[in-house]
């Protein structure tokens, strides 16, 4: 606390001993800083993979194309790739080849199709492996089927929408391929018209630009195991939200087991839309998990139930 | 013996110092205050003119002079705004004479302007210190209400991160780097309106200093810097109040003395309901409910000559309700409140205390109602600590202090979905930390400041040392040359958005997530080149280790470890920083440049998209500008008028500019596709410069013989200048269309204060 005090004291300091003081120093930290220059890179053009296998379903169809600029024209049928050598081998539990499948380009669907009559099998792991005749890249990926899930409850035909009666479904608890096991529950309406809008969705919909497709499936976001508690008998509980409810009339609902490859996808494509803490602007790259490319090659599992909602 | 158990023998063993001055010497000690207010004065100087020694009032505006010859002295005491006191004293051996100083604002006897003018008032300037001065909070022009975040957001090394946001940036660093004390109880969410202005009322506010870096042992607990917030006293010598009316908010004050004391109580509330009834009738989504308040109060009691106890409180709260459309309504509530209560001691002549019990809470409780569906969150911060503060000043070369802080703190997070608990997460740690440090002089020319300090936090068992060093070299009374280092740990991560604070969430180190911590080395040079005129020049260059943040990829953190929740990275920060500042005449104000570079690295986060994804490249926060220019001026055109104007220009912030583009349109549970763009350097561009001019003039007159009354006019933002806040990117145009989202339009207000 004490300290010197000044008082009267005139004497100048030497303008010129200070001037050259500065002008090192400023010159000292101009170098340093010139060495922190960040810019922004160019674009190049990268492998685009997409493939999602269903737990008891066929092998899945493979697209592949490419990324384009981001200030030209999108366009998808300039940018599918045909000319891709690929294969899809399934895993033993060591990590040992077990089967391979072979597949080709279909011009019908615009992807990859296999003829295989193979069945997906839920916890196995299959490899996705891509090469070229004429680009260098060199794409491999992996998936664990997610275990099956099923539901176990009977659902009621009719529930009144927003009453006390909130549908609870009990869903076998899947034996863990990853972490933990994700989620997503969606509802797929079989009777979409705007007269059949929920008020909220309804009200989401300005009048003169509809698009009942946007929410025709509506789903919740990617939802951990962590949130529900185990019963007893190794069965997990829900209660299904009204939030989920689009329409009003049939519906099916579906309970997706999500892998980590879809679940990574999914997560980070949120994040680059804004949905995180990053601040505004701040655009991380989505989560791949391919070599050589990106784009997801993803598993899941799921069960569907059908229920009618009805106007309270 | 445990740490507790040495804090606490270092303690105790103070007050067995021995105490009893030599018989032969005498010493001067007490308060320095406000001739008009009995407001105390901190870092005031004092000094015995004819022996060339004096000190520095401490925060409680105290000081003390030891090892005086007898004699005849002039005690001087001065302080930047208020006429000079000099005193005549005659010290016997063995005197220890109890002098409190008054000083008079220079503003009240005009003819003694040129006296002090002549006089060499040098500041205390320690480095990486600066100070705001509460006038000019409210000189200044503002949106809404003066703000104090906003008026420290101008000096160099602090950046706003856009106009909506009174967050502090300072050196590079975060805003929970910078630990916010208002009369030295810590405040978590210091803000309104979700981020746009700061809780500290300018009425209620009596001093405020911003620790830049390298700051003493003293303080802790945050490793980039801290702002000391100190409340007003309350008026001791005669009732005072004041009214400001505004158009978007309000506020009132008063304050006044009692027998033994004081008291000061401040309230401040938006006014915007008018405003938003006119909206509803023509715009949908416009909130049923929109208001924040604020109040600020001390008490002050003076027990004894040497005893002083005080009790302060805020309390402040944001509440909106928006019925957004059918079937959906937001309810936002957050606030704090703090309480502190303080005992201070003046043991004899060497030996000062202050002992200090603080309490903090801030809460935030956002529910949602959306299609029948609920969702709520509350998450809640109770902190209630314990100070102790002690200096003793043996002899003119040293100046010895030690305390220790110790507390508890309890943070709890919980959600409900759908009435369903999807996460409940409670953390209770207790923290204890001590320093010590000492200011020795060994020469005229030289002053060392070291300190050591021990901080432990329970949760995770984490005790941490940290050494604290300056020194300063003083050829002459208008060159300093100050160097500082020191190391900061940190034990807390705030979780938050640029853009809206109404979530804000803090969370601690623990079992698995060490704390942060980081170096800071300082070098400057503090010149006085002509009287009332000073330059400053500062070099900083400091590491962030450690850094633990809320991983933003998590979606859901149900069923994650609590280690599982972060992402852990590191970052450093360097700039050279410039600051020249008139402070007499009609024409006041100062220039204030930083040259700044900071950056960021987490594994996993700014890979090159091919290589491998636990790959990390530094890049820079969105926040970091490279240069950054602030003008403040004020100009009193004649007794009546004044004109106020701030002009900043800064480099663009950093945004990531995307390269490329595709498109998923097979996810299983979608209807529709799902767009992505393929990014390369992260914040690799820069968004256009940003400059603003604000003016507010000023017109003084009085309120009908009541009191003094000013009318403020105010254009923010005087020639429009458009700038940029971020890009958004519509995937609904093909090719992707980019917009701008500005920042804050031309915007015009008034305002009208009386004093009385």
């Amino acid at each position: 606390m004490e300290n010197e005090l000044t008082i009267n004291n005139t004497k100048s300091t030497h303008p010129k001993k200070l001037k050259s003081i500065s002008l090192a120093l400023i010159s000292l930290f101009l170098i340093i800083s010139s060495c922190d220059i960040y810019n922004q890179e160019d674009y190049r053009e990268i492998i685009v993979v997409e493939a999602y296998a269903v737990a008891n379903n066929p092998l899945p169809e493979i697209h592949i194309t490419t990324t384009s600029p981001v200030d030209v024209e999108y366009n998808r049928e300039s940018v599918i790739v045909q000319n891709a050598n690929v294969r899809v081998t399934l895993l033993d539990e060591n990590g040992n080849d077990s089967d391979q499948f072979n597949y080709y380009f279909s011009l019908t669907n615009d992807s990859y199709i296999t003829t295989s009559p193979h069945k997906v099998i839920p916890s196995a792991t299959y490899r996705l492996d891509i090469d070229f005749n004429d680009r260098p890249e060199i794409i491999q990926a992996f998936t664990t089927i997610p275990d099956e899930i099923q539901i176990l409850n009977d659902i009621p035909d009719e529930v009144v929408y927003q009453s006390t009666d909130q549908i609870e479904i009990t869903v076998s608890a899947p034996k863990r391929t990853n972490f933990q096991n994700v989620f997503v529950f969606s509802t797929i309406a079989e009777d979409p018209t705007i007269e059949n809008l929920t008020p909220f969705y309804r009200a989401s919909f300005d009048n003169e630009n509809i698009d009942l497709q946007e929410v025709v499936i509506n789903s919740s976001g990617l939802i951990n195991e962590g949130n529900f508690e185990i019963n007893s008998d190794q069965t997990i509980t829900l209660r299904f939200p009204w939030i989920g409810v689009a329409f009003y009339g049939d519906s099916k609902i579906v309970i997706n087991n999500v892998d980590k490859n879809l679940a990574d996808l999914v997560r980070s494509q949120q994040v680059q839309l804004g949905g995180s803490t990053l601040s505004p602007g701040e655009i991380p790259n989505l989560i791949y998990n391919i070599e050589g490319g990106i784009g997801v090659f993803g598993s899941l599992s799921a069960d569907t139930a059908r229920t009618s909602f009805t106007r309270p | 013996m445990d740490f507790k158990q040495i804090l606490f023998s270092i303690f105790i063993s103070l007050f067995l110092l021995p105490v009893a001055s030599a018989q032969e010497t005498a010493s001067v000690n007490g308060y320095i205050s406000d001739s008009l207010t009995g407001e105390t004065l901190i870092l005031a100087n004092v000094a015995l003119v004819e022996m060339n020694r004096g000190a520095s009032t401490n925060t409680s505006g105290y000081f003390t002079i030891t090892n005086i010859p007898p004699g005849t002295y002039t005690l001087a005491a001065s302080y930047i705004g208020y006429r000079r006191s000099d005193i005549e004293i005659t010290l016997e051996a063995g005197q220890n004479l109890r002098m409190d100083i008054k000083l008079t604002p220079e503003g009240v006897q005009l003819d003694a302007l040129v006296v002090t003018a002549e006089v060499d008032e040098e500041e205390i300037r320690n480095i990486g210190t600066a100070q705001i001065a509460t006038q000019l909070i409210t000189d200044l022009p503002s949106v809404i209400e003066p703000d104090v975040f906003r008026s420290v957001q101008l000096l160099p090394g602090v950046k706003a991160a856009s106009d909506f946001s009174s967050g502090l940036y300072v050196r590079g660093g975060s805003p929970d780097q910078t630990l916010i004390l208002l009369d030295e109880t810590t405040v978590y969410n210091p803000t309104h309106f979700f981020g746009f202005f700061s809780t500290f009322n300018p009425d209620a506010v009596k001093d405020v200093r911003l620790y830049k870096g390298g700051y003493p042992a003293k303080f802790g607990g945050r490793i980039g810097s801290v702002l000391s917030v100190y409340n007003k006293d309350g008026n001791r010598v005669e009732p005072q109040g004041s009214v400001s009316l505004g158009l978007l908010a309000s506020r009132a004050s008063i304050e006044g003395p009692f027998q033994r004391g004081s008291w000061m109580l401040a309230v401040r509330r938006s006014t915007l309901e008018p405003l938003l009834a006119i909206l509803r009738q023509s715009v949908d989504g416009v909130p049923s409910k929109f208001y924040f308040y604020d109040i600020n109060g001390k008490l002050n009691f003076d027990a004894s000559q040497n005893d002083r106890f005080s009790l302060a409180f805020y309390s402040g709260n944001d509440s909106v309700t928006i019925p957004f459309q059918d079937d959906a309504l937001i309810n936002l509530k957050y606030g704090n409140q703090t309480v502190t209560t303080q005992w201070r001691r003046i043991f004899n002549d060497q030996l000062f205390g202050f002992f200090t019990l603080t309490g903090s809470r801030y809460f935030n409780q956002p529910t949602f109602e959306i299609a029948g569906t609920p969702f709520e969150r509350d998450n809640d911060i109770l902190d209630f600590s314990f100070k102790g503060d002690l200096e003793y000043i043996p002899n003119e070369r040293h100046t010895l202090s030690l305390g220790v802080w110790g507390g508890n703190i309890q943070l709890r997070f919980k959600d409900q979905f759908d009435n369903q608990t999807t996460f409940n997460n409670r953390i209770r740690s207790q923290y204890l930390s001590a320093y010590v440090q000492d200011e020795w002089k060994p020469t005229e020319k030289w002053v060392f400041n070291g300190g050591i300090r021990l901080n432990s936090f329970s949760e995770g068992n984490y005790t941490r040392l940290e050494p604290r060093l300056s020194a300063e070299f003083r050829p002459n009374n208008r060159l300093r040359f100050q160097t500082a280092y020191g190391r900061y740990n940190q034990y807390l991560s705030l979780i938050s958005n640029e853009a809206f604070s109404g979530f804000d969430l803090w969370l601690t180190s623990d079992e698995g997530v060490p704390p942060s911590y980081g170096d800071q080395f300082v070098v400057g040079v503090k010149t006085i080149p002509i009287p009332d005129y000073g330059f400053d020049v500062e070099i900083y260059y400091r590491t962030m280790r450690d850094l633990f943040e809320l991983d933003p990829f998590i979606s859901d953190p149900a069923g994650l470890d609590y280690n599982e929740l972060f992402r852990f990275g590191d970052g450093y920060a360097y700039g050279l920083e410039l600051f020249f500042e008139k402070q007499k005449g009609p024409l006041t104000g100062f220039v204030g440049y930083t040259y700044g570079i900071t950056r960021r690295k987490f594994p996993g986060f700014n890979a090159p998209v091919l290589d491998d994804p636990t790959k990390a490249r530094f890049y820079p926060p969105k926040y970091d500008r490279t240069h950054d220019l602030n003008i403040v001026s004020s100009y009193k055109l004649s007794t009546r008028w004044s004109v106020n104007a701030v002009f900043s220009y800064a480099t663009g912030q950093a945004y990531t500019e995307p390269l490329g583009r595709t498109q998923f349109n097979g996810i299983p549970w979608d209807g529709g596709s799902r767009n992505a763009f393929v990014i390369g350097n992260i914040n690799g561009s820069r968004l256009p410069s940003y400059h603003r001019l604000d003016i507010s003039f000023s017109r003084f007159g009085s309120f009908f013989q009541i009191g003094d009354a000013e009318w403020q006019i105010q254009i923010i933002n005087v020639y429009s200048r458009r700038n940029v806040w971020f890009y958004n990117y519509d995937f609904d145009e093909n090719p992707v269309e980019r917009t701008d989202v500005n920042l804050l339009p031309i915007i015009p207000s008034i305002s009208y204060t009386v004093n009385f």
